[in-house]
Formats: structure tokens, C-alpha cells, sequence
């Protein structure tokens, strides 16, 4: 038994010398920009191929939207396409590309690119998130001439341009038809190059990607780092610890994390408009709730005045969370008048609970009631689960009895679908992500064809629920701008009303920065990701924080 | 002995089929892709869609068919995240976790020997269970956050080692000693018993009796025998590190099989699911089946138990 | 045969041959008793059954603006709140009081169901044998290649988290542990002659396997029982670390170990008072152990 012995003692012997030489083994590498995330998607380098959140992590920052942002107020702006214009029949959209674009091999950016690319993203192994809402919008797409492209529309769609926009889906990719065509589907992910700021360097699965700046100004903005690394850290203790030693410069974080990355001495960065985390009711419309406290609309009035919303953005959100606008309105939102909303909020979403127990009292429950709430949090934004939290406590204190059930994700969406068996009745936890168009997420949740349907299905569909359906198409068949803002305005009037979808607090993208390794940026609000912002932060001498 | 090992060998066969089919239905009773994968507010439409590029809209009989097919040829099918041959995932992330563990394994031996000896000689006294203590604090301190404290000490207080992910040597420290911490107890006690066993033996006594010193016996003599029980298992222990470094890899970023089949199973990437499970199975079931084997080789009883 | 172990947490060793155990006075070893072990599992299960009456608040009750407290010895701590709240503003020493219970409870249910199919699986095998023990022996093989947390991962993702998921998850993995232990000592007890002796005079086997083989193997049953609490609450720490815990607002130690991670430098108590909570239960649990199996057998002390 000689040898184990004697490997033992050379081994530890090495193990013991390690940790005298380990001494600040990452030196901080001043041109690479740095970012830890939570994911990294399914990493494939391919627009076709992954959803909305990770895309804009990693797609974004190698491939341009043919409709951009506004980087000032967020919502859409000119992107690939400087400008466009709608048809006079409502029936077509015109995009004029921006001169002088090119792909990474050298190649210019046409409108063939783009007709390219929208036909790819809607062929059928497309998984990406619009792709079977631009198959059923889109009836063909016409090149014009080298930099002009007309899209025809199945019917009028006012806002078609939007969802080309990646402030909404990245179904606007603009990719390289010739250079796909060359190399096939399975060279392009490996390779992939697009018309970006940063060029596709290398990927490890589960660890990184790394790019490379573009040595051209671009559109964008021109990188002022030479690489980028996007790092997987799953773990958010780690990414903190990591833009504190320097080893990442920027690392997505949640707001319990806030309070400990200030005291390291790390810049906070905000994304206002992100999300909007909400509680909704399930199927109160269906027979099996009949007699439920909750399908009394002074109930659910009162659960809403029940919660202290300032608390929740003052303790459970470190103060970095906004007062919501009606159900997935934002202040960046178009066709909404939002001063209007912001008065309403403000007295409407008030903390009142000698009225919430009025309320309760008057119908029926002045003793409370009990009633199930399922706490859950989406993909992203983990810390849902204490704001439901919160929001139970609040409940229980005007004597609620909450049997608050918390869910993994995976567990809670199938129970939405279909028969919606579980949730028939009770309370959940939920989100909208920021997007600039109410209307599509009213038909998600509300409309009787929806996915959630919590007014009224297709085979009961109740007063409320018909008159639901009736605003919504009154929003999306008008073509006239004042009127389709009034009908808008009256859709969410309906449905506030109703007080089964409530907002909690409009909540935001949360960065640690380390402030010795990049310098003072600016996110576009609404764009939790950073894969638009990038090429734009300086570094720490260029513009150092305040 | 032929006959022995082809027995076990076709035993371990039947235990790999058994257990592909219980995976096979595990994973699907675990969820729906879809769910994690397409944004909410997408349309039925897209979900169907997604299923449908993916083969999951087929009937349950006829994917298992697929899976089984695919099997026999070393083909356990595409991850539906990552879109690219599972077993390749499996493979290109093994390496990584074959690193840390070996360091892992020798980390722990390195505290558990002499805490073990010294239990072993003071038997019964405050050191033996002292030593015995401090030894369960390994196991007693969950790692992830036994992880996380380390990091805050040395990566952020004292600046002296690179808080997380692979890189150069000083990146292995922290996640090893996060790793190896739970391992030290239970190696501890069987070093102490078998120098217990040792102390007891006829050999060591008669070195005693030579005049040996105290020192030199246990050492010299003692300590070679003792450590043979450990060495045996370091394949199990191996193994098992192998597949139960989940904890370490998500905390130290680390891009290990760990960390992948947690992700297989909070996105419900069944064929990514499938595969992890099997192919750590082969692993885990071979070292067991060589560690018997080269039993029975030494041991003729054992074939005809 | 030097079967060879599976090697999580304690029960690593070579199945330790067992004769005759060896009876010891109990006076003597009553000496030995490691008291402070003793008291502190005395005094955790007394607090985890009169929680309500212990704990100064219930463990879920909120007071955002209270939140984070610092304990009542440190400064800005109040002696409202002796370990300090929590984010939400729940008091800590009520919802780690409350936590015993949940932890404890954990740990006693899986412990009982796992071990329990374990010893009757183990006595089974080690006692019939030939084609019976070679096939459950297979199956505890391929028990035992699933690693732990991944069992109970998948049963979190398809049953939903909560506690009746994790005492399955737990038992399922157990049962293997006992199973390999148990089947040794029984091959080894099967050996003696007082087993042959009991066929001759026309003992049934199923009589044979409960009074005369059960007896033999309660021991070291005892002791595994002892060794694999601190495991338990380990592994339930852990899966609240990868969220699949006991969901909130319930309380449970590895719950509240891993929801104040993210507060180490600015709220250490967070995580710290319960990480001390399952330190000193898990070396309490396991010197106490120590001390029952060398008690009960000294020949066991590899387990």
C-alpha cells in the first residue's frame, strides 16, 4: 500500500501550495465588459430558437430588430429601419432600411436580408415566442428595392410595426440570407454573425459567450470596450461577490439583493416599466364558484384597498419599485392617457383598510372569509413570491384567512390552461412583462378566447365578459389614432371596474454595477436586458458615476 | 468466474433498462417544456407549435419507442433547450466535473486521516470525540452555504481567491473545500475504526512488543492497512461525487454535469433528463460492478454467494 | 462478502460482521451519556411540540416597517426581538421555533417510512436470499445511483413542493441506505446457530425473521436512526436552496439557512441563527449516536 500513501501527501502537499499561491487570480481585464446573469437561455445562436428574456441577453447584442427602441422613454423606435409608414388602406407597412449597414463578413444589409429573415422566423421550426401571431398577421412580404421593404398584412393591424420591435418580440432579427444560405442552419449557429455592435466570438455551454466590438461606428453606438463576456452565474450571492472583486462589472441581482450590493459599495442601476406584478381571480364566472365571497365585486374592492402599496415598495422592494398603472399600463405605454391613469392609481390603489373592512361588511363577511391564494413567481423575477407574501399579510389583517400556496413555476402555468381545474375560484400571484401595447395582453388574460379567459369562456361568457370582447375589438379594428386612444382608455375602464386582474406595484430590471469597471449608463426603461445597452456604457473614466 | 461476471454483468443490463423506462416516465410526469419555455402570454398556437417542432405532440407509446430505438444506438436524442445530441451535452460538461472532484476527494482524506488516527489512539477521550465533532461540522453546515461564506471571506473580505467559475488553480480552492466538506465525517469514521482494527491485530502488537515506538506504529504499520477500506471506496465515493455536485456547481458557476441536470429538470428537458440519468447510472453502476468483480477475483467466495 | 457501501454522510464502512453483541452495564455507560447532547435533543423536541406556547409571535405574522431588525444584544436591536426580524418583518426566534417543528417533522416521518421499508426490505433479503436478495439488491443499486437531491427535485417538479413531497423524496432514498446495512447484519445473525437451531424445532420463517432476527438487527437500527436526522435537514436545506423546499411562509430551517444567503454581509442573522440551529442539532443527533451505538455494540462503530 505504498503508492496511495505516497500520491495522498503529494496531492495534499499541491493542495496546500495552491492556496499559498492563489492571490487575486483574475487580474480585472480593462477592455472586457463584463456581465454575470441569471441565464443564458438555451444558448443557441440562433433567433429562431430561443424566447423573449434570454434573446435579449445574448441575441441582441450581435443581431439589430428592424424596429428599435426609443433609448429616452422606451417603447419603440427607428432600429434597422430608419423609418416606415403605413399604407393609406391600413393594409401594408413600408420600412425603409438605415444606409450603409453591414453584416459581419462585409456584406450590406438589404431588404432580401429581411424578407429573409421574417420568412425564417415564421417557418415552422421557429420557436420563437411571435412567430405564429406574424404567420397569422403577414400575407406576403415585397422587396421594393435594396433598402425598401413592404410588408402586406392579413386585415388591418395598427400597431404591426411594434411587434417587430424587440421592446416587444425579436420577430424584427434582421439576419444574413446569403451568408445562411452558404454555410446551412447547423454552420450559421455555430458561426453566427448578424449586423450587431459585437461579433460572435465563442460559447460555452453553461459557462459563457464572449464577442468582440466591431471596429465601425454603428448605429447603435460604438462599443467602448473591445470584448464583451456574458458569464452564466446562476446563483445570486456569486454574481454579487463577482462584480464586488472586480471579476464581472455588471451582474443582474433582485431587490433583496439592493441593500447589500450599496453597502459593498456597488452602483445600483434601475430599469423603471419592466414588469408589473399582480394578483388576479380565476373562472369567477364559472358555476363552481358560485356562492365563493369573491365573486362579489365589493370583496375584491377591498382586498385591493387591504394592501398598504408604499410598504410593499418601501420594505419588500427596497424603495425601487413604482406605483402601477392600471393592469399592464406603463408609462411608456402607447394609446393610453396616462395622466388620466396616474389619478386613478393614485386614489383608486390607495391603502384604506376602514373601508376594506366596510366594504367586507356590507357584503356579507364582516368577519373575513377564507380563501386560497397561490403564490408563485415567473421566470425572472423570483422575488414575486415575497410581494405575495406581503400582499397575504396585508389580507390576513383585515381578517382574511389565506391558505397561501406557493408553487414552482412549472407546476403553476399548466394548472392555467384548459380546464383550469385548481384555480377556478381562487387567487394568484402574476406578472406582465413591459411591452409597450396594452391590447395584446388584454387578450391573453381577459378576452373569452384568451389563454386565461378570466372573465368568460367561448361556452359562458357572462355580460361582463361579452362587453370585455366588444371593447377589445373596438381597440384593434380602429384605424383612427384618437379614437383607437379613447377605446383603449375605455377597455381598461371596464376592467379596472372589475377588480379581478389588480396591479400590486410596477416593478423594475435591478444591476449591480461595479463603478471601477464601467461608467454611468443609462438602460431604456422597459428593457430589463441589457443586450441593447451594451455598446453603450462607457468606461469608468469616460463618465464616471456621481 | 466467467460465469459470475457475466451474471452481474447482464444484472446491471437489466437494471439500466429498468431504470430507462422509469426515467422515461418520470420526466414526463414532471411537466411540459412548453411551460418553461414559451413566454406566458404566448397563444395556444405557439405552445402547439413548440410541441410539435419538438415531437412532443405524439403519442406517449411512440415517443418511448423513439427513446428505445435511439438508445440502442448510443443516441438518447436532442435536448430541447439546447437543441444539440444530449449525450454530447453530457460529455462536454463530464470533464469539468471530473476535475473538481478528484480534489474534492483528496481535500477530505487530507483532514479525515489524521482526525481519524487521532479518534483511533485517544478512543474513547474528549479528543476522539472532539475530533469526531468537529468532523460532523462538515456534514452539519449545508454547502451551499458553507459555499457562499467562503466566498465572502476570501474572495471579498481578504481579496485572495477568485470568487466563482473555472479558471486557473486558485479557482479550484473554494468550490473543493465546498465540495469535500461533507465528505470528511464519513471518511473520518472509517479511517478510526479500521486503525481501530488495526491497533487490535496481532502484527501490531508484536511490533509494540519490539519496542517500537508509539509514533512509528500507528504510521508505519497501521495507517497503510487502515487506509485500504478508504481506498477501496474511492471509486463509490467518486461516483457519487460525480452526480451529487449540484449544489457546489450553482453556486460556484461551475459548468459541470451538476448544474446540467439540475437545468434538465427545472426546464423539463425530458431526452437531456433521460440521458443524465442513464449514462450516470453506466458510470455509477460500472464502478460498482468492477469494485465486485475485483472482490470476487480476490475472493473465491464470493462468486458462489 | 465486503459489499461495499454507498458513502453519503455516515453510514460508510464495510457492513460490520455482527456476533454476539456485547451486553455492557448500563450504569457505567449512563456515565458516558454525552449530557449536553442529551438536553439539547430533550429541549429541541419539547420546543418544536409546545411551539405555540414558546414562540413570543406567530411565525408568520408581518410588520414590514420592523423588517431586518438586528438581534436584541446588537445595536438597533430591540428585546421585542431577540433574533432580530426577518425582510418581511416576521420575527426570527418564532419562525425558527416553528421551524423545529417543520424540521423534526421532516425528519421523523421520513426517517420512520424510509427506515422502516429499509429494515423490512434488508431482513427480507439477507434472510430468504439467492434470486430474492439478488434482485432487491439490484434495486437498491439503482436506488442508489440517483443522487439524492435529484430525486427530490423531480418529485418537487411534478408533485409540488411541500412537505409531504420531501419526506417521500427523503424516504426514497433512505430505504436503500438501510436496506444494504441491515441485509448485512442479517446475513451475518442468519450464520449462528441459534437460527439453525430455531428451523430444527419447526419455527415458521416468517417467525424466525420477526423474533429472532428483528431482535438482533434493532441496534444497529437504532443507531442508522440516530446518524441520518442530521442528514435530513441537510437535504432540506439544500432543496429550499434550489427551491424546491418547504414553500412559504411556512418556516423551516433550510429554508430560512437559504432565504437569508443573499444577506450575509448586511443581516448575518438571517441565515446564521438557523445554520447554528442545524449545527448544534446535527453534532447533538450524532454524539448521542456515538454514544447509543457504543452502547449497543461496539462492533458498530463504523457506521
Amino acid at each position: 500500500m505504498r503508492t496511495p500513501v505516497h500520491v495522498l501527501s503529494v496531492v495534499s502537499a499541491s493542495l496546500l501550495l495552491l492556496v499559498a499561491v492563489a492571490v487575486h487570480a483574475t487580474a480585472a481585464d480593462k477592455d472586457t465588459l463584463v456581465i454575470a446573469l441569471d441565464t443564458l437561455g438555451a444558448q443557441v445562436m440562433d433567433p429562431i430558437m430561443d424566447t423573449r428574456a434570454p434573446h435579449a441577453h445574448y441575441h441582441a447584442p450581435v443581431w439589430d430588430s428592424l424596429v428599435g427602441f426609443d433609448f429616452d422613454k422606451g417603447g419603440i423606435g427607428p432600429g434597422a429601419a430608419e423609418r416606415w409608414e403605413r399604407a393609406a388602406d391600413g393594409k401594408s407597412w413600408t420600412f425603409h432600411l438605415r444606409k450603409g449597414q453591414r453584416f459581419h463578413n462585409g456584406d450590406p444589409v438589404t431588404a432580401h436580408d429581411v424578407k429573409f429573415s421574417l420568412e425564417r422566423i415564421m417557418s415552422p421550426e421557429s420557436i420563437s415566442s411571435g412567430a405564429a401571431a406574424l404567420r397569422r398577421a403577414v400575407d406576403r412580404i415585397e422587396v421594393i428595392d435594396d433598402l425598401t421593404v413592404r410588408i402586406h398584412t392579413k386585415g388591418v393591424i395598427p400597431h404591426f410595426a411594434a411587434s417587430l420591435s424587440r421592446a416587444v418580440f425579436m420577430e424584427g432579427t434582421v439576419m444574413p440570407k446569403k451568408y445562411i444560405e452558404t454555410v446551412g442552419t447547423k454552420g450559421f449557429r455555430e458561426h453566427p454573425i448578424g449586423s450587431g455592435p459585437w461579433k460572435f466570438v465563442r460559447s460555452v455551454p453553461g459557462d459563457r459567450i464572449e464577442y468582440e466590438a466591431v471596429d465601425y461606428p454603428h448605429w447603435r453606438g460604438t462599443p467602448q470596450f473591445k470584448r464583451m463576456t456574458l458569464l452564466l452565474v446562476p446563483e445570486q450571492s456569486t454574481r454579487l461577490a463577482m462584480v464586488r472583486t472586480g471579476e464581472a462589472s455588471i451582474a443582474s441581482i433582485g431587490p433583496d439583493a439592493i441593500k447589500e450590493a450599496r453597502a459593498g459599495g456597488m452602483k445600483v442601476v434601475t430599469v423603471p416599466g419592466t414588469m408589473q406584478a399582480i394578483y388576479q381571480f380565476w373562472g369567477l364566472y364559472r358555476p363552481e364558484a358560485k356562492g365563493s365571497p369573491l365573486t362579489d365585486v365589493r370583496v375584491r374592492e377591498a382586498l385591493s384597498l387591504a394592501i398598504d402599496r408604499q410598504q410593499i415598495v418601501d420594505h419588500v422592494m427596497v424603495g425601487e419599485a413604482r406605483w402601477p398603472l392600471p393592469f399592464t399600463v406603463y408609462r411608456y405605454s402607447i394609446d393610453v392617457s396616462i395622466p388620466r391613469w396616474e389619478d386613478w392609481a393614485k386614489t383608486a390603489l390607495r391603502y384604506d383598510p376602514a373601508r376594506a373592512k366596510k366594504l367586507l361588511a356590507e357584503a356579507g363577511y364582516p368577519n373575513g372569509f377564507r380563501m386560497t391564494f397561490w403564490n408563485t413567481a415567473l421566470p425572472g423575477t423570483p422575488f414575486m413570491v415575497q410581494i405575495g407574501e406581503a400582499v397575504a399579510g396585508f389580507w390576513e389583517k383585515i381578517g382574511v384567512k389565506v391558505d397561501m400556496k406557493t408553487v414552482e413555476w412549472g407546476v403553476f402555468d399548466p394548472m392555467g390552461r384548459g380546464e383550469q381545474k385548481g384555480l377556478v375560484g381562487t387567487a394568484t400571484m402574476f406578472r406582465t412583462a413591459g411591452r409597450p401595447e396594452p391590447s395584446p395582453r388584454y387578450v391573453t388574460s381577459l378576452t373569452s378566447k384568451g389563454v386565461q379567459h378570466l372573465l368568460g369562456d367561448p361556452n359562458n361568457c357572462p355580460t361582463i365578459c361579452q362587453e370585455a370582447d366588444k371593447a377589445y375589438e373596438a381597440v384593434v379594428s380602429e384605424r383612427d389614432d384618437a379614437k383607437r386612444l379613447a377605446a383603449t382608455n375605455k377597455m381598461i375602464e371596464l376592467v379596472t371596474n372589475t377588480w379581478v386582474v389588480v396591479p400590486i406595484i410596477e416593478g423594475m430590471g435591478y444591476w449591480a454595477v461595479n463603478p471601477a469597471r464601467v461608467g454611468q449608463f443609462k438602460p431604456i426603461p422597459g428593457r430589463h436586458e441589457f443586450g441593447d445597452v451594451a455598446e453603450r456604457m462607457p468606461r469608468p473614466e469616460q463618465k464616471p458615476w456621481k | 468466474m466467467q460465469r459470475y461476471v457475466v451474471r452481474r454483468l447482464l444484472q446491471s443490463v437489466l437494471v439500466l433498462v429498468v431504470l430507462a423506462l422509469v426515467v422515461f416516465a418520470l420526466a414526463r410526469v414532471t411537466g411540459n417544456p412548453a411551460d418553461l419555455l414559451v413566454p406566458e402570454d404566448a397563444t395556444p398556437e405557439d405552445r402547439a407549435n413548440f410541441l410539435r417542432v419538438l415531437g412532443l405532440d405524439r403519442p406517449m407509446h411512440e415517443q418511448l419507442v423513439v427513446f428505445l430505438r435511439g438508445a440502442l444506438h448510443g443516441d438518447l436524442g436532442q435536448s430541447i433547450r439546447y437543441r444539440k445530441p444530449a449525450v454530447e451535452l453530457f460529455f462536454e460538461r463530464l470533464p469539468n466535473t471530473l476535475t473538481l472532484v478528484p480534489l474534492a476527494l483528496v481535500g477530505a482524506l487530507v483532514l479525515a486521516i489524521p482526525l481519524g488516527v487521532l479518534a483511533a489512539v485517544h478512543r474513547g477521550t474528549i479528543i476522539d470525540r472532539a475530533s469526531s465533532a468537529l468532523a460532523v461540522l462538515g456534514i452539519a453546515t449545508p454547502s451551499f452555504w458553507l459555499g457562499i461564506v467562503l466566498i465572502y471571506v476570501f474572495s471579498i473580505k481578504l481579496g485572495w481567491l477568485p470568487s466563482a467559475r473555472m479558471g486557473g488553480p486558485a479557482h479550484y480552492v473554494l468550490p473543493t473545500i465546498s465540495l469535500g466538506a461533507f465528505l470528511v465525517a464519513g471518511m473520518m469514521r472509517l479511517v478510526r475504526s479500521s486503525v481501530l482494527e488495526v491497533l487490535d491485530s496481532e502484527f501490531v502488537k508484536l511490533a509494540r512488543i519490539k519496542g517500537l515506538s508509539q509514533t512509528v506504529v500507528i504510521w508505519k504499520h497501521c495507517l497503510r492497512n487502515a487506509l485500504i477500506p478508504v481506498v477501496t471506496l474511492f471509486g463509490v465515493f467518486f461516483a457519487l461525487l460525480v452526480t451529487g455536485a449540484i449544489v457546489t456547481e450553482t453556486v460556484f458557476a461551475w459548468p459541470g454535469v451538476g448544474r446540467l441536470t439540475y437545468e434538465a429538470v427545472i426546464f423539463r428537458d425530458y431526452p437531456l433528463l433521460q440521458a443524465i440519468i442513464l449514462l450516470k447510472a453506466v458510470i455509477v453502476l460500472g464502478v460498482n460492478l468492477g469494485v465486485d468483480i475485483l472482490y470476487a477475483y480476490l475472493d473465491p467466495r464470493v462468486r458462489y454467494a | 462478502m465486503a459489499r461495499v457501501q454507498q458513502p453519503i454522510g455516515f453510514d460508510v464502512g464495510a457492513v460490520a460482521e455482527v456476533e454476539e453483541s456485547v451486553e455492557r452495564p448500563l450504569r457505567g455507560e449512563l456515565a458516558r451519556l454525552p449530557w449536553t447532547s442529551f438536553v439539547i435533543i430533550v429541549v429541541l423536541v419539547l420546543v418544536a411540540i409546545l411551539a405555540p406556547i414558546v414562540a413570543p409571535y406567530s411565525p408568520t405574522e408581518q410588520s414590514l416597517p420592523d423588517k431586518l431588525l438586528p438581534p436584541a444584544w446588537q445595536e438597533g436591536g430591540s428585546a421585542k426581538h431577540l433574533l432580530g426580524t426577518d425582510p418581511l418583518g416576521r420575527d426570527v426566534l418564532s419562525r425558527l421555533v416553528y421551524g423545529a417543528r417543520v424540521s423534526l417533522t421532516v425528519a421523523a416521518c421520513a426517517l420512520l417510512a424510509g427506515g422502516g421499508i429499509g429494515l423490512a426490505v434488508g431482513i427480507l433479503a439477507g434472510y430468504v436470499g439467492g434470486r430474492l436478495d439478488g434482485f432487491l439488491m439490484r434495486v437498491v443499486d439503482a436506488t442508489l445511483t440517483f443522487p439524492t437531491i435529484l430525486i427530490a427535485l423531480l418529485l418537487t417538479v411534478s408533485l409540488g413542493a411541500g412537505l409531504r413531497t420531501i419526506v417521500i423524496a427523503i424516504t426514497l432514498i433512505i430505504w436503500a441506505r438501510f436496506a444494504r446495512v441491515v441485509r448485512g447484519e442479517v446475513l451475518g445473525v442468519k450464520a449462528r446457530d441459534f437460527i439453525a437451531l430455531a428451523r430444527v424445532h419447526g419455527c415458521s420463517h416468517a417467525r424466525i425473521m420477526a423474533v429472532h432476527i428483528l431482535p438482533n438487527v434493532t441496534n444497529t437500527f437504532m443507531v442508522l436512526l440516530t446518524l441520518h436526522i442530521g442528514f435530513v435537514v441537510i437535504v432540506e436545506a439544500s432543496l429550499s436552496f434550489l427551491g424546491a423546499g418547504i414553500p412559504p411562509p411556512t418556516p423551516s430551517w433550510g429554508q430560512m439557512v437559504a432565504d437569508g444567503r443573499s444577506h450575509i454581509a448586511s443581516a448575518w442573522w438571517l441565515s446564521v441563527v438557523p445554520g447554528a440551529a442545524i449545527m448544534l442539532v446535527v453534532l447533538a443527533f450524532n454524539l448521542f449516536g456515538d454514544w447509543l451505538r457504543d452502547w449497543l455494540d461496539p462492533r458498530l462503530r463504523q457506521l
